[in-house]
């Protein structure tokens, strides 16, 4: 999640002790400690599950970025999506996480763009598999309460 | 207890009435939301020069140091002044003030609409669940009379940029995927697929120029019990455009609040049979889809900022990152949803 959650909650906390504050307008603490018990609840989501679902999505995004010599055929982008589809998460660390998740799903961005513009039955089974893998992204990442 | 604001803006509002005296502002207090204008409610009481008391509620929206979107203050105070007295329910603007000297920021002032609800939430509980459809109407007429507005009458061609008819949706996506490609902080491959199809399917020309509100939906505008409507607000993202944007917008799936319905209020079908009731326009559904899914993209991109601006330090308010981590991944899913993946 982007701003990242430590960032976040470190920002909280000295606006939580500043509307601690005898002489704080009511309204304004109101809005302030309101947004950040929302934004504390997000992260207490996010909190036991985001290594989790950052392995499995690496995993899942360098599966299909494997798939790229077969379908794309030799050549640069097929050979750099190769080359990322062979990493391993060895930093449990959800900053190392995120960082290798970023990587990957941009280069996924690329392979889909790729995959798109081939005929074939190759290419249509990739962008199937693709459209597949971006929605369970979205349910990896959903809250509780979310409109959709 | 005063507001450090107080003294200043009483001053500023003794400038701009020549003829009033002892101009003070009391219950000066902010209004919770608004990530991209810091907004006020305050009482300006002042003696006219009969020498009688006067008092008038005034609402006071000021930039901050940094927004959640960038816009021009001018248009949207414009826009707000061009439909006041008209079929489309708006405050009426008071003063403009573009210099940062009076209260460190450019701001302006308007009269209060009191006495209404705006935040959605309250919308699904009593006293306001009998009326939600008779509401749901009455937001579809209005935005109908929107789009059937003659922006050059309404002076409007003066401050904001006409478009070709041909050109709107060109613009439109051309804009939100440089905030996209100067924002995002981490890659989105949904909307990226969404872009690309958006481009490879542009819709037919605009039937119309309109005024394009920029962000009409449920929580942007004051209603009662009844299901009436007595201001549409938020026109900071007003422009000229395909009338078919704003539709498409009240379209977003992050607007129905998980209850299934457009606007969280009536059934598509409905919504759009009100706005063609008013507007006199035909909604082409395929051109409609093209204008859903725009909005999915712009949605996602205005997140998107939200986030930059708090990551970037120029506003560390708490609103700046619920945007993005209560919606980013919801509007994914509207996305997918709008393109039938999901």
């Amino acid at each position: 999640m982007t701003p990242k959650i430590p960032d976040v909650l470190a920002d909280l906390a000295g606006l939580v002790a500043r509307n601690a504050m005898p002489d704080v307008d009511p309204a304004e603490r109101a809005s302030a400690l309101g947004l950040s018990s929302m934004l504390f609840s997000i992260a207490a989501q996010e909190w036991d599950r985001a290594a989790a679902r950052l392995v499995e999505e690496n995993g899942a995004v360098r599966a299909l970025l494997a798939e790229a010599p077969a379908v794309l055929g030799e050549g640069e982008l097929a050979g750099r999506l190769w080359d990322l589809s062979a990493g391993r998460d060895e930093d449990l660390r959800i900053s190392a996480l995120e960082t290798s998740n970023a990587a990957l799903r941009a280069a996924l961005i690329e392979l889909h763009a790729a995959v798109e513009a081939l005929p074939g039955d190759a290419a249509r089974r990739l962008d199937a598999a693709i459209w597949a893998e971006l929605r369970t992204s979205t349910e990896r990442r959903q809250i509780a309460g979310a409109p959709v | 207890m005063s507001h450090p604001l107080d003294q200043r803006l009483a001053a500023y509002a003794a400038g701009r009435m020549p003829d009033a005296r002892d101009v003070r502002v009391e219950g000066l207090s902010r209004i919770s939301g608004g990530a991209s204008r810091e907004t006020y409610r305050f009482r300006l009481i002042w003696t006219d020069p009969q020498g009688a008391a006067q008092e008038r509620k005034l609402i006071l929206r000021r930039d901050p140091p940094a927004s959640l979107i960038d816009t021009e203050r001018r248009i949207e105070f414009e826009a707000y002044r061009a439909f006041h007295g008209s079929a489309v329910p708006v405050p009426q603007m008071l003063w403009l003030e573009e210099e940062s000297d009076a209260l460190d920021h450019p701001f302006f002032v308007a009269e209060e609409i009191a006495g209404f609800q705006a935040g959605p939430g309250l919308l699904w509980g009593e006293p306001y669940a009998g009326s939600l459809e008779e509401l749901g109407r009455r937001k579809w007429t209005i935005l109908g009379e929107i789009a059937k507005a003659d922006p050059a009458a309404l002076g409007l061609t003066e401050v904001m940029e006409p478009v070709a008819l041909d050109a709107c949706w060109r613009r439109e996506l051309d804009y939100w995927e440089g905030v996209l490609d100067e924002d995002e902080a981490a890659p989105l491959p949904i909307i990226r697929a969404a872009i690309r199809w958006l481009r490879a399917n542009p819709p037919r020309p605009a039937l119309k120029l309109s005024v394009v509100h920029g962000d009409y939906r449920t929580g942007n505008f004051l209603y009662d019990d009844k299901g009436a409507i007595h201001g549409v607000l938020d026109w900071e993202m007003a422009h000229l455009g395909d009338p078919l944007e704003d539709l498409g917008w009240s379209f977003n799936p992050v607007w129905s609040f998980g209850r299934g319905l457009a606007g969280g209020l009536l059934s598509r079908r409905d919504a759009v049979a009100a706005w063609e009731a008013s507007s006199g326009l035909k909604a082409d559904l395929d051109d409609l889809h093209w204008w859903e899914l725009f909005n999915c993209v712009k949605g996602q991109a205005i997140w998107v900022s939200s986030a930059r601006a708090w990551i970037d330090g120029g506003n560390r308010e708490p609103i700046m990152v619920y945007p993005s981590w209560a919606l980013q991944n919801a509007q994914d899913r509207a996305t997918l949803q709008v393109m039938e993946r999901l």
